[in-house]
């Protein structure tokens, strides 16, 4: 049932992520030509945005499934770490990605050491995959799980930060659009296409993190029974 | 009853994803010898390292004397005894000369006595100049288990042994010398727990300790045929940092690990021409300190170096950290910088040849920390720390905005 629940998620997700994407590129309004470099590749937000905000979802659920591991010892726990490296790193690169084809675009140049959100936001991604090589090199054990949940844990220290990095630091990453009140606000139409990207999104990394926890709890279910056949035969 | 000098209080300790201890409780008094049986796979290790402290708990305690040691919420206090450790390992590094393993485990307690009659004792007084690495198989075990109890032999008080399978590869002769300094040892006051399969250890244990199912039987050991003549004087403790800047000096690791990186860096910059010419502060600053920064992200040497025979747990146990090089990458730092300022034919300016100094020192320990941190991992060497050295990319950028203002 679980299983046909999160595949239902991704499904309706990826149909969500797909309208999105025709959205962006047939109906959203074009930005004003004055106030870019590259007004076209501005259109790359409506995928970059949705995606950066389902990395959070994701790192945010690699926080409570390390958390839970190491205070709790939880079994469930440490699927949701499993899952939430493996959905933060596929956002993550889909955002650094996107992000550098803007930035290319727009700055000239697709990486910028000196911005703080952009690196914050890099090393969570880079941790991502740090988590996911690093789990699949060593065998399952408490000293595995110990010390690649310690990693989770401190590196959510970095999800606030880049979160609050544009509003903190003066920086050539743009600050938040939708919400804020200001003048630099987005429009209602663009607003309405980056609201159904946020949750097809979010249906999409709900449904991969379940969907995830589902295989890594049918691994460990393999682990079990080779274990067992190891002591019958 | 006198305060045991060593107290298993209900543990429980996980190896894998099996539970190999479950609620153990068990204490060594002083003058007692505690011979750990039990098939493969029992817990016998497993059980001598976490009373090392070189086991997280998931239940129950660890006290050394009245101190508690390790608990199950992760916290670790050093040892109030003077710790002798064997384990299965040596715990040696291969360019550690015979005698000064031996040194510089004693220089743990404080206090040393001569190791020559003892390496006599064991034929090995003619490879106590060697490199650890030179010795046969049974001769470094000897070495690793003399290393163990030379620091009772020096402590004043009584002090805590934990020998794991020490007769593995010793010869006859050698055992039985073995087994008359722990009945010396436990005459003296100390308390000795082995780790063994084998009968010639067990004949030395006052009580023994099935570990499958923890039951205990009291013995009667030999007892020792002479006493114990060794005449002990004051010594300073050789610190991790002293250690690995020894090591790091014999075996000039940093030049392979740290500096070929550093100048590589270097050369790259300088093929380019005169690059530095008409370039703004930061630019300039950031070419200047790009070969001691690279030195740092490559990290610490004696990591790498310290995981040969589990050295870096006998570091842990005995002196409560791994060895590491101390202040050798600020030098290091501080001569890559000159290097380069150098190099590029620009003014030397003091302040930044500080500032490369202090941007290795403290990138190769960042470094080293993010290295050890994969310690515990059955392959630590196939976690791709490299992946977390861009961290320090964006302080380094910070540093020369820093450097400009």
């Amino acid at each position: 049932m679980k299983q046909r629940v999160s595949e239902g998620l991704l499904f309706l997700g990826f149909t969500g992520i797909a309208s999105t994407l025709l959205l962006a590129l047939l109906w959203a309004p074009s930005v004003s030509l004055e106030a870019f470099e590259s007004p076209a590749a501005q259109r790359i937000f409506y995928w970059h945005v949705p995606a950066a905000w389902a990395a959070f979802i994701a790192f945010g659920a690699l926080f409570i499934g390390s958390a839970g591991w190491l205070f709790k010892r939880s079994e469930v726990m440490w699927r949701l770490h499993t899952a939430g490296a493996e959905a933060g790193l596929a956002t993550g690169l889909m955002t650094v990605w996107s992000g550098c084809v803007w930035g290319a675009a727009e700055w000239g140049t697709p990486w910028d050491w000196t911005d703080v959100r952009l690196n914050t936001f890099g090393l969570l991604t880079l941790l991502a995959v740090y988590l996911v090589l690093g789990r699949s090199s060593q065998p399952d054990g408490v000293e595995t799980r110990d010390t690649f949940a310690a990693f989770g844990l401190y590196g959510f220290v970095l999800v606030p930060l880049t979160y609050v990095a544009t509003r903190i630091w003066s920086i050539r990453h743009p600050g938040p659009v939708v919400g804020t009140g200001d003048e630099g606000s987005i429009n209602g139409d663009m607003g309405l296409v980056l609201l159904l990207g946020a949750l097809s999104f979010t249906v999409f990394i709900i449904g991969h993190i379940m969907n995830s926890m589902h295989v890594t709890s049918l691994e460990q279910r393999l682990e079990r029974l080779q274990a067992t056949m190891d002591k019958v035969i | 009853m006198a305060q045991p000098l060593l107290t298993a209080d209900g543990i429980e300790v996980r190896r894998g994803m099996n539970v190999v201890l479950k609620d153990v409780t068990l204490h060594l008094h002083s003058g007692e010898v505690l011979a750990l049986t039990g098939e493969n796979g029992a817990g016998k290790s497993t059980l001598l390292e976490t009373c090392a402290r070189l086991l997280p708990l998931e239940q129950g305690r660890i006290l050394h004397a009245d101190v508690v040691v390790a608990d199950h919420e992760g916290r670790r206090r050093a040892t109030p005894l003077v710790l002798g450790l064997a384990l299965q390992k040596n715990g040696m590094m291969g360019s550690e000369y015979v005698v000064e393993h031996l040194e510089t485990a004693m220089a743990m307690s404080g206090r040393r006595v001569d190791p020559l009659p003892f390496l006599a004792a064991l034929s090995l007084k003619h490879r106590a100049e060697d490199l650890v690495a030179h010795l046969s198989q049974g001769q470094a075990r000897k070495v690793a288990v003399l290393a163990a109890l030379l620091p009772a032999f020096a402590a004043k008080e009584p002090g805590l042994i934990l020998l794991d399978e020490p007769a593995a590869g010793m010869d006859d002769a050698s055992v039985s010398v073995l087994c008359e300094w722990i009945a010396q040892l436990r005459i003296l006051g100390h308390g000795v727990m082995i780790g063994t399969h084998d009968q010639r250890m067990s004949n030395c244990a006052t009580t023994h300790i099935d570990v499958s199912t923890f039951e205990t039987t009291a013995a009667t050991p030999n007892e020792p045929s002479s006493d114990p003549v060794a005449e002990a004087q004051p010594v300073k403790a050789t610190s991790p940092a002293s250690f690995g800047w020894k090591m790091q000096l014999r075996t000039l690791a940093w030049l392979n690990h740290n500096a070929v990186a550093s100048l590589l860096t270097l050369g790259v910059l300088l093929s380019f021409g005169d690059l530095l010419d008409g370039l703004e502060d930061l630019q300039r600053y950031g070419f200047l300190l790009a070969p001691a920064f690279a030195a740092g992200l490559c990290g610490e040497a004696m990591v790498q170096a310290s995981r040969e025979e589990r050295a870096n747990a006998w570091w842990r146990a005995v002196a409560d950290a791994n060895p590491h090089s101390g202040i050798l990458p600020l030098i290091l730092g501080c001569l890559l910088t000159l290097l380069s300022t150098l190099s590029f034919s620009v003014a030397v300016e003091a302040r930044i040849v500080v500032v490369g100094g202090l941007l290795t020192f403290v990138t190769w320990h960042i470094i080293r920390l993010l290295q050890e941190s994969t310690d515990r991992l059955a392959r630590p060497r196939a976690v791709f720390v490299g992946l977390l050295t861009p961290i320090l990319i964006l302080p380094y950028a910070l540093l020369l905005d820093l450097l400009t203002r």
